[in-house]
């Protein structure tokens, strides 16, 4: 009888996941099969012939200098994540108790997270403009004689984007700072007081150490949620000037659609599932050791 | 968590000494510089809005004056009615984004709540492998999918059509998780005593575990929507005719083909953004919970 007991029980668990693994499977698991194949290809959306080249792929990519730019504005990119967080954390802390207004303060900050990227893409590019642009005029406002270029010169459109990209996502990594501030026992932080603790040291000495866990947690899914990001990048600049905003995803999906170049695409993309994977398991370590909880 | 104002400020019984009296509103006029200082970087953040707002009523001419025009001298129509109105209307991306994303909501919501249901309350032979391949495909990054993908639906004849974003759209491993985990923390005893009466999982499914579920949903059905709505990396990928375009690649190609009229574009990016916070207005409590939660727990 437990026998049959536990075959209908399986029979049901795959009714109730078949559904989903259907489509999981059709959209998830063989387009990644696929992708990884494709990746030892030269195929060429629209050529004739496609051929297995073996390795030719990752070997173009590590020859191509403009791999190893795309790898350096990734990296760049990147640096706006643990912007991002120390002002979220201020923010958060300020916000958690010793304020008024908490609630729509919260909303306004988290604002940004939930709007179109592309639309405010468009918005900053005109935020941004050089010559007569809002930001600029307040720079030379309070006599900065040559501010910078932006999103037209080389040399800023890297940091320009990263100021968006802080924007954006504050109100996300404020959010979950809240979450975590919200779990510290109060009489942790009464006891410091009692201590004779100033605001400062309580905030350095026990409110940082107790969420790091969630800085942890927000360092690494913040680093792999940035680096899949393409659309704010493509919507503003396009990668340009010259190629000063190609990060890594963007630079797949130019290969893949404006090249066609889709079997050098493919070897690139995982190249990108590698560095996630690196951060991933950082984070499943991290769980273990690096963070006390 | 939140305390009401009133009970921070509550006047001190008799028996309190004065020095406690003259610290309580020490810690009241910290607190009314905090807000200030707090809204005035709050004010900061949203500047870019208000500025595109009121920038989508200017005259071209007051576009860059400086110091900022915040109230335009006189209220131009013209910018919106121009978005509003023409070929390539606002009105068709948003039936468009409204069609694909309400569908793929409503298909995600659902496909997710029956996965995780099996995934958090049945025994089955696989589960936990069958789990783990759900979790690495987190991992996997759209990059990797776009081409073979891109392939695929070209290959049955959906590239270039709703379905190619409403399809894949019905299916979000996140959904399961987050659903999972909470139909999780409902006590067991729960559907314990429904098995007692004979019912059976679908059964318990639908009248009890649904049911109670309802805050989880909702707080996945509004996450959902807001990415379908705001997702513009697909619809790049697998849309070209301009009656198909969603409002992210309706936003684009009107900035493409006005690109120096500054006044349309904001107007156009004012109608991109507004329906989102709407939405977030209405459902902000479900968003901040279940960003909060998926993160921290997840």
């Amino acid at each position: 009888m437990h026998k049959s007991w536990m075959k209908r029980q399986s029979r049901l668990g795959y009714l109730f996941i078949g559904p989903n693994m259907i489509g999981v499977l059709l959209f998830f698991i063989i387009p990644a099969v696929y992708s990884f194949y494709l990746m030892f290809t030269d195929y060429k959306f629209m050529s004739p012939e496609t051929h297995f080249v073996g390795l030719d792929n990752i070997r173009r990519m590590l020859n191509d200098d403009l791999f190893g730019v795309a790898l350096r504005n990734t990296f760049v990119f990147l640096l706006a994540v643990p912007v991002s967080m120390g002002l979220a954390f201020i923010v958060a802390v300020a916000l958690n108790k010793s304020v008024y207004w908490q609630k729509t303060l919260r909303a306004l900050y988290f604002m940004p997270y939930i709007t179109s990227g592309v639309a405010i893409a468009f918005v900053w590019m005109l935020l941004f403009q050089p010559t007569s642009g809002p930001i600029n005029g307040f720079l030379r406002g309070i006599g900065i004689a040559n501010p910078p270029g932006w999103l037209s010169t080389t040399e800023w459109s890297m940091y320009a984007i990263d100021i968006i990209w802080i924007w954006f996502m504050l109100g996300y990594n404020m959010i979950i700072y809240l979450a975590a501030l919200q779990e510290i026992p109060e009489e942790l932080v009464e006891a410091a007081k009692i201590d004779g603790a100033r605001p400062w040291q309580t905030i350095r000495q026990v409110i940082w150490p107790l969420v790091s866990p969630t800085t942890f947690l927000l360092l690494i899914t913040g680093l792999i949620m940035t680096i899949k990001n393409f659309g704010i990048i493509q919507a503003i600049t396009q990668g340009g000037p010259g190629n000063s905003t190609t990060v890594l995803s963007l630079f797949i999906y130019q290969n893949a659609f404006r090249y066609y170049e889709m079997g050098y695409a493919a070897a690139i993309s995982w190249a990108l599932f590698a560095i996630i994977m690196v951060f991933t398991v950082m984070q499943w370590l991290g769980q273990k050791r690096w963070v006390h909880y | 968590m939140e305390k009401p104002i009133a009970t921070n400020a509550k006047p001190t019984a008799p028996h309190v000494p004065k020095g406690k009296v003259r610290m309580e509103s020490l810690t009241q006029i910290r607190k009314i510089i905090l807000t200030i200082l707090m809204s005035g970087f709050a004010l900061l953040m949203i500047m870019p809005f208000i500025w595109m707002i009121s920038t989508s009523f200017k005259s071209p001419a007051d576009v860059f004056t400086y110091p900022i025009q915040w109230i335009p001298s006189s209220l131009n129509w013209e910018h919106h009615i121009k978005v509003w109105s023409g070929a390539d209307t606002f009105a068709t991306y948003y039936l468009n984004s409204l069609k694909i994303s309400l569908i793929s909501t409503i298909g995600a919501v659902f496909l997710s709540a029956f996965a995780a249901y099996g995934f958090a309350r049945i025994q089955f032979k696989g589960r936990e492998t069958l789990f783990l391949i759900y979790l690495s495909m987190m991992m996997v990054p759209p990059q990797v999918l776009f081409v073979p993908k891109f392939l695929m639906f070209e290959w049955v004849g959906i590239y270039n059509t709703h379905w190619a974003l409403i399809l894949p759209g019905m299916f979000t491993i996140f959904g399961v998780f987050m659903l999972r985990q909470f139909f999780l923390s409902v006590p067991s005893e729960i559907s314990e005593a429904a098995f007692i009466d004979g019912a059976g999982h679908l059964r318990i499914f639908f009248r009890l575990i649904l049911p109670l579920a309802k805050p989880a949903l909702a707080t996945l059905a509004i996450i959902d929507f807001s990415w379908h709505w705001n997702d513009y990396e697909n619809a790049l990928v697998f849309l070209i005719d301009k009656d198909l375009y969603t409002v992210p690649l309706g936003l684009q190609n009107f900035i493409l083909e006005n690109n120096v009229d500054y006044n349309g574009m904001m107007a156009a990016a004012t109608a991109g953004i507004i329906p989102m916070i709407i939405v977030f207005l209405v459902g902000q409590h479900y968003i901040i919970q279940g960003v909060a939660g998926s993160a921290v727990k997840g």
